[in-house]
């Protein structure tokens, strides 16, 4: 009851707080979306957060499906205007989790208790499928998954289908590459795709760290904050009380004491989620599920949890500066530079950059693509303001800048951005949304990150620090 | 009269065998950095002929083990050491003006390495494409639309890159390949197995010969003349034979960067010092790998895990009416004991002394020039034929096997299986 009560006044807080902040950003709720809590039940899968894999399928599965994809309605570019420039981010597609301890860990506690007799027969049955999702990640850890291997060169045929015309022959392809596996087996995957239906192609691809700068930048001063003590508490806050394991454990463990005495059980419950979003990565889904075993509503808790973190360290949360998608200012920085520098050229030019999923959706909320750029410190408002890391940089997600103009000689470049392969809407003015004026969208993102870069050079040491 | 015969047919052999005459000096004053052994490039065009397969056999399966193309070295400390003695000898004006132009070079090289150590360079994917097009473009019954083609790699981004631009161009010949890729840990026990041979290769009896062989071998006094002002005084601060490898490597090693067209500091060396150069790193090659009898004979064997999969995959595809291609990307530390322990070209070649390679044979560099490759093509008239062919490609160019055939470069599968399975299981 007293949960109840908490929850009615957080509702009532969150709303008032939502409708100002919205108004004062010039946000409009995007009425299309749905609210997390009814898309992670339209689909469990996005309860991972940014490790949910961006649908594969390319058919429209009908309404009311499970999976049913809202078919991509492309507005035609006005006054025949033509991509001639892509510039494009992307994220890994679907891996295997990082750690083997991930896999290790949560099945070595219930090999234990069912030495001792302490699993319920869920438990047992969880000990099982724990034991195939262990096997088929054996010696696989962190590496992308034959699904992602589908699901890269289904997303570059997507890409290519919709923009034949920036895809012509004469085209060049620069395909760049973070150096991290899965996001070079991704990057090649596209490729592989490309070089399948252009013939003759011009792909040029490099996986190397001196392009970090511009591909995954670090910023020792904005992540220092994730760490600090105001950020860690408030956490802290939210996490506790957000937390729910009591259930889970009893259904799976016969004996309190062993749960008490043997393992952290809240972090077994986070370890159990973590498998759970990670099988629809591999072969086994479909086979084999873990979120059965948890509540809709502890679903909707542990991704919420995940979410704000996300949030904390890579959107705009005001609670430690509202500035972490300053990470990426030298990302987008480079994007206005090359839209710019390809100005001269005659045929169509594609920058293809893989990078991490942290990278999306930084740059995603920097750039203020839909509702991604909310700024807020409450964390409860979070989702009712559209803020879902699932929509935002999901394993496979992207963000492309298409550029376009009528000819060589045409001065008013458009462009376009695609945020997971949908039309974004930008924070800038046009009249003819969803494309932008080139010069109307590089003076904002310039002026933006001028201000911020001027707050950084308060003292002496980062002058001295660049100049070095 | 019989004698004026036999000196005719001695003329005519030896007019027809002008490559054979070839000696390392000649491939060494051609190619410069044949004297790099690993860090040889692969030729840009294969001009080796293929023999027609026999009568009504087709090929239906390709087996491939392939190193990575060009690559920057792995990592500073190589450079660094005739770095850092020209820039403590400058720090006590002991360096001529050609040792000061040698600093500068030495300085480029390094900027231009730096972040960049160990990566495949673009010449290195350059390789990989013409290897995948022509391995497209010459087999075209086994890479035909919808066949199959597995690839996997080391974890290595050079061999994943690799695997990576070589498929993207074999897709350009045929569009409709079905292709797979992998670089996985779970695969790594065979693609770059690391044994405990790896490590104790020099035992005290190799070592001695090894000395022995190198003594009068190092060191360059004519360079050491060139780039310091007081050689002897200079001793203090520079260890010859160092300086002289180090700084040779560093110049030979640009053949595989873009600044291959910067040939001041390979200019520097004579082919013979060069020469010497390639003397020593090839027997060093010899006793890590070969069959040296110094150290038991048993290096090549470092990969009999890889042999016994390799058979054991070709086992199973030939199984299947069309099996595709498996290709394989790693490294030159694994085709070389490969190609010994399998005895392509002669190279299973085993002997306690170090002079008597070089007059047999027994030349690193052509073995394993970056992209060097291995291609087992697999040959038979149809599903149920029971005699399959196989012929060995070394580098693309047909290669002998150390076991009996009537149809020579191809040999008989059953033959070439039972060979194998039987050297390494003793």
């Amino acid at each position: 009851m007293k949960e109840l009560m908490r929850w009615m006044l957080v509702a009532v807080l969150t709303c008032g707080s939502t409708s100002s902040i919205m108004a004062q950003k010039g946000h409009k709720a995007n009425t299309q979306d749905a609210l997390p809590s009814k898309e992670l039940k339209a689909d469990v899968n996005r309860a991972a957060g940014i490790y949910y894999a961006l649908p594969v399928e390319l058919e429209n599965k009908g309404k009311g499906h499970k999976n049913a994809i809202v078919p991509f309605n492309d507005t035609p570019a006005p006054d025949g205007k033509l991509p001639f420039y892509i510039n494009h981010y992307a994220c890994p597609c679907s891996y295997y989790l990082d750690n083997a301890e991930d896999y290790n860990a949560p099945y070595a506690i219930f090999a234990k208790a069912d030495s001792l007799g302490k699993l319920t027969p869920l438990g047992r049955d969880v000990k099982r499928r724990l034991a195939l999702i262990r096997e088929d990640a054996l010696g696989r850890t962190g590496e992308l998954t034959a699904k992602g291997a589908q699901q890269s060169r289904a997303i570059t045929k997507r890409l290519i289908d919709r923009l034949p015309s920036a895809f012509r022959p004469d085209g060049y392809y620069s395909v760049r590459s973070i150096v991290k596996n899965r996001c070079i087996l991704t990057m090649q995957e596209g490729m592989l795709q490309m070089s399948t239906m252009r013939h003759p192609i011009s792909i040029r691809s490099r996986a190397t760290k001196t392009e970090y700068p511009f591909m995954d930048p670090t910023d020792e001063k904005l992540t220092s904050a994730w760490t600090n003590e105001k950020t860690s508490t408030l956490f802290a806050q939210f996490a506790s009380l957000n937390d729910s394991h009591t259930r889970l454990m009893e259904a799976l463990f016969n004996d309190q004491n062993f749960i008490i005495t043997h393992f952290d059980a809240a972090k077994l419950a986070r370890q159990l989620f973590r498998l759970a979003s990670s099988i629809q990565h591999t072969e086994l889904a479909g086979k084999v599920t873990l979120f059965d075993i948890f509540t809709p509503d502890e679903i909707h808790r542990h991704w919420r949890r995940q979410n704000v973190l996300n949030y904390m360290r890579y959107g705009g949360y005001t609670g430690n500066g509202g500035t972490q998608p300053y990470q990426q200012r030298s990302t987008l920085r480079n994007m206005i530079h090359m839209g710019d520098s390809v100005l001269k050229r005659y045929a169509p030019l594609s920058h293809l950059r893989y990078t991490n999923e942290q990278v999306i959706l930084a740059l995603a909320s920097l750039m203020e693509l839909d509702n991604c750029g909310v700024q807020t410190d409450n964390l409860d408002s979070l989702e009712a303001m559209g803020w879902a890391d699932y929509r935002i940089a999901p394993l496979g997600g992207s963000i492309v800048m298409i550029h376009y103009r009528k000819d060589h000689f045409d001065e008013d470049v458009l462009v376009k951005v695609l945020l997971n392969e949908r039309e974004a809407r930008l924070p800038i003015e046009t009249d003819c949304a969803p494309y932008y004026h080139w010069n109307d969208v590089k003076r904002y993102y310039l002026r933006k990150l001028y201000r911020y870069e001027n707050t950084r050079f308060d003292g002496i040491t980062e002058p001295q620090r660049i100049f070095r | 009269m019989k004698g004026k015969r036999s000196l005719f047919l001695l003329l005519l052999i030896a007019t027809l065998l002008p490559a054979g005459a070839q000696t390392v000096i000649d491939l060494i004053r051609e190619k410069p950095q044949y004297a790099s052994c690993n860090y040889n490039t692969y030729p840009d065009s294969i001009k080796a002929k293929q023999t027609p397969a026999p009568q009504g056999k087709h090929p239906f399966y390709i087996s491939h083990y392939g190193r990575h193309g060009s690559r920057y070295i792995n990592n500073r400390s190589g450079f660094d050491i005739p770095y850092k003695m020209m820039l403590h000898a400058d720090s006590v004006e002991e360096l001529t003006p050609i040792g000061k132009r040698v600093l500068e070079e030495a300085r480029l090289i390094m900027a231009d390495t730096e972040g960049q150590w160990g990566d495949l360079t673009s010449y290195g994917k350059k390789q990989q494409r013409q290897i995948g097009r022509r391995m497209a473009e010459n087999f075209p019954e086994v890479l035909c639309p919808g066949a199959r083609v597995t690839a996997i790699s080391t974890v290595v981004t050079r061999c994943v890159e690799s695997m990576g631009s070589f498929l993207t161009e074999m897709l350009q010949v045929e569009p409709q390949l079905n292709i797979t890729m992998e670089a996985s840990q779970r695969n790594m026990w065979f693609l770059n197995a690391r044994t405990p041979l790896r490590n104790n290769y020099l035992t005290p009896e190799a070592k001695k010969a090894y000395e022995a062989y190198i003594a009068n071998r190092t060191g360059n006094s004519r360079l050491m003349e060139m780039i310091f002002k007081n050689p002897d005084i200079v001793e203090e601060l520079v260890d010859e034979s160092y300086f002289n490898y180090y700084l040779m490597k560093m110049g030979l090693f640009q053949s595989n960067t873009h600044l291959y067209m910067n040939t001041f500091l390979k200019d520097l060396f004579h082919t013979d010092e060069l020469y010497r150069m390639w003397q020593i790193d090839n027997v060093l090659w010899y006793i890590q790998h070969g069959a040296c009898k110094l150290n038991g004979g048993r290096q090549p064997y470092s990969q009999a895990g890889l042999l016994r999969k390799l058979i054991a995959d070709a086992d199973s595809c030939l199984q299947m009416e069309r099996p595709g291609v498996q290709l394989r990307f790693g490294h030159e530390t694994v085709l070389l004991p490969l190609v010994c322990l399998i005895g392509v070209n002669g190279y299973d070649l085993a002997t306690d002394n170090l002079d008597e390679l070089e007059e047999k044979g027994w030349w690193c560099s052509s073995i394993f020039p970056m992209a060097s490759n291995l291609q087992f093509i697999f040959y038979r008239s149809g599903l149920n034929d029971k005699d399959v062919l196989l012929k060995v490609l070394l580098n693309e160019e047909e290669a002998q096997l150390p076991i009996p055939t009537d149809c020579a470069p191809y040999y008989h599968w059953n033959d070439f299986r039972s060979y194998c399975l039987q050297k390494i299981s003793q």
